[in-house]
């Protein structure tokens, strides 16, 4: 399944996920977190970082190719 | 401790289960409550996953120069390649599901009867996904007629389908469950999925080992607070815990050559049933 436009979707998905592993990791978001006395989040910030990785490895394959 | 985490965390009988029962039933001063139980737990999850590391370390250089050439590249030529896919599609759902769920589940049911009541509904499970694996191999090899030549008629770890690849993983948070093994959905999966039981022996501890060693790296920071002798006594165990795995992985590798996993659905059953009539009855 090739199309730029599923390719955008994921790069925006992307950009998502690591603005919300940034707010995460400083402590500005305490949605769906076990401990919210903590003022950091690493676990939610490093899987933001992994999923926004994953989605820009899945924009790349869905792109539609040049050659 | 040690041993029996490094040992039950790769059979498919639920090392969390165990580590509940087994110090309930013997009567060991050990509560999962405790400040120090989550850095002991981290150490041992590392001692178990270097042991799947130090085992698949050839495999594991392919797998991240496949990962790194097929994102790039934004296509798979090579079974490395999807192989690196299928184990990050895998991950995901597991990942996602331990961030958002895990410590709710645990926390919800931490007591040794509910983990007996799951180590039996673990058992059933094995013996499940045997009785539609054996449907299977009628429906596929039914004029194979050696066990080898069965298994022959399925498929290695690199050539399941994605969505199989997703679901298998999205089974590893009913491991969540204390009594309910992480490897033996996640094998039990596989067979499901078309895999040989070595194929999905193999793909199972793959497929945790990122699992495995993220959980663990994760919580690092906290060995920090840990009293220095306390943490040598730690880490003993957790080169115990390394050890018991790398021996239960190549012992369970070698069995699932021909071995199905009923005997282990077996003894889930039974030792579900044995802790719930000593925990009852309190002997």
């Amino acid at each position: 399944m090739r199309s730029n436009a599923l390719a955008v979707a994921l790069v925006v998905v992307a950009v998502i996920c690591f603005v919300l592993a940034v707010l995460y990791g400083l402590g500005v978001l305490q949605i769906a977190v076990s401990d919210t006395s903590s003022p950091h989040h690493y676990t939610h910030m490093i899987l933001f970082i992994v999923l926004g990785v994953a989605s820009l490895i899945g924009a790349n394959f869905t792109r539609e190719k040049t050659v | 401790m040690g041993l029996l985490q490094g040992a039950t965390e790769l059979f498919p009988v639920s090392s969390l289960g165990h580590a509940v029962l087994v110090p309930s039933l013997l009567h060991w001063s050990f509560k999962q409550s405790d400040p120090s139980f989550v850095p002991f737990l981290t150490l041992l999850h590392l001692g178990t996953a270097s042991a799947l590391l130090v085992l698949y370390r050839r495999q594991w250089v392919d797998i991240v120069r496949g990962f790194i050439s097929a994102s790039l590249r934004g296509r798979i030529t090579a079974d490395n390649e999807r192989l690196a896919m299928l184990l990050l599609t895998g991950t995901l759902p597991a990942a996602i599901l331990g961030v958002f769920l895990e410590n709710r589940i645990k926390a919800f049911f931490a007591s040794p009867y509910e983990a007996a009541g799951f180590l039996i509904a673990n058992g059933l499970l094995m013996l499940g996904f045997e009785v539609l694996r054996r449907r299977a191999e009628r429906r596929d090899a039914a004029d194979a007629k050696t066990r080898a030549e069965v298994e022959e008629r399925f498929t290695d770890a690199a050539h399941i389908s994605f969505l199989a690849a997703l679901v298998v993983g999205a089974c590893q948070a009913l491991a969540f469950l204390p009594g309910i093994s992480r490897s033996g959905v996640t094998i039990g999966g596989g067979l499901l999925a078309g895999l040989r039981h070595e194929e999905a022996a193999r793909f199972s501890f793959l497929l945790a080992t990122p699992v495995i060693l993220g959980a663990g790296l994760i919580e690092v920071p906290q060995l920090r607070s840990t009293p220095g002798d306390v943490l040598v006594s730690y880490a003993a165990a957790a080169v115990l815990a390394g050890l018991a795995a790398y021996a239960s992985a190549r012992f369970l590798l070698r069995y699932f050559r021909s071995g199905r996993l009923d005997p282990y659905g077996w003894y889930c059953v039974a030792a579900g049933l044995a802790s719930l009539a000593l925990l009852r009855f309190g002997l």
